[in-house]
């Protein structure tokens, strides 16, 4: 359902090549690179705030990838991500007159849509946080020591396109903790409070969903070759 | 044992068990004695950052369809219509 979707993904040109990142980029940084302020964005916001419809329209069409994208990726269904974005700008129409603009109007609006998301998920009653690891630890999970011979890592070897659609793959307790994480830059502080699991949770859930992904991508890059 | 095996998979597994901490503090990570000797927990550990580090382009690639803005402006109608929100 999603697949179609996903497929533009590929026309859609790398914003940055691809770098080695250090692994302790700063999040306020993070927040700052991904949430860059946008031109007339602030004018919008004090015409929206004032009720202007044309403005509000203008923030929409601002916002709307990153807000649909990020609740895609929550979700990993179209028709729900869809009334989900909806929800979250319909909150946002409400709400806007209390954004005081403490912090950038996308993190901010950003916040909002994920508690959106977490709470559709309350209502239907599913855990947020993956219950696999108590119920059965997988093996392919656990310690691995035996990597086969022909690469001995990963470095280069996937695009964005890979890597989306393996993170479609991952059950969804490990994807929600990997794209907030490791996509949107939350902290696992931050995380933990919105999920309402602890810090060490948070961080094992991480560490489970990168391994997994490793494993799906390294199955990915060996049909590769033996094709 | 050979002297090229002195890594035990117990050092791996112990190795590998602290890795949602270790990865919380790069300067632990780094300097982590067991990375220096054992290639395949360093293979390890270069993979799992360079996932995270990919990730980090994973930003926004999907647009909603044009229903949604359609969706939000009919709801938008109906809620001034119905709430008697006056300003
Ligand atoms: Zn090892």
């Amino acid at each position: 359902m999603t697949k179609n979707t996903l497929r533009t993904a590929e026309k859609v040109p790398s914003p940055t090549p691809s770098q080695p990142l250090t692994a302790e980029a700063r999040p306020v940084q993070q927040q700052q690179r991904r949430n860059p302020p946008i031109a007339g964005e602030l004018a919008a916001i004090a015409s929206a705030q004032q009720g202007d419809g044309a403005a509000f329209e203008i923030l929409y069409n601002m916002h709307k990838r990153r807000v649909y994208s990020l609740c895609l990726r929550m979700l990993g269904n179209v028709a729900e991500a869809e009334d989900l974005t909806q929800e979250a700008f319909l909150q946002l129409h409400r709400k806007i007159s209390t954004f005081r603009g403490d912090s950038a109007f996308s993190t901010w609006l950003h916040r909002m849509a994920v508690n959106v998301v977490l709470m559709h998920l309350r209502k239907k009653g599913l855990p947020l946080v993956s219950l696999e690891e108590t119920l059965e630890p997988s093996q392919e999970d656990g310690p691995r020591k035996d990597f086969g011979t022909r690469d001995l890592t990963l470095s280069g070897s996937i695009d964005r396109v890979t890597l989306e659609r393996a993170v479609e793959e991952l059950p969804p307790g490990y994807r929600m903790v990997f794209v907030l994480h490791d996509v949107e830059g939350y902290e696992h502080n931050e995380i933990a409070g919105m999920l309402q699991c602890s810090i060490g949770n948070s961080k094992s859930q991480l560490h489970k969903a990168r391994m997994r992904l490793r494993n799906l991508l390294r199955q990915n890059a060996d049909g590769k070759v033996d094709a | 044992m050979t002297s090229k095996q002195t890594h035990t998979s117990r050092d791996c597994d112990e190795f590998q068990r602290q890795l949602p901490e270790l990865f919380d503090s790069e300067q632990e990570l780094v300097a982590h004695a067991h990375l220096q000797s054992c290639q395949n927990c360093s293979a390890l550990v270069r993979d799992l950052e360079y996932i995270a580090a990919q990730a980090k382009l994973l930003l926004p690639i999907h647009d909603p369809s044009p229903a949604v803005w359609d969706n939000i402006q009919h709801a938008l109608i109906r809620e001034t219509k119905d709430g008697t929100k006056t300003s």
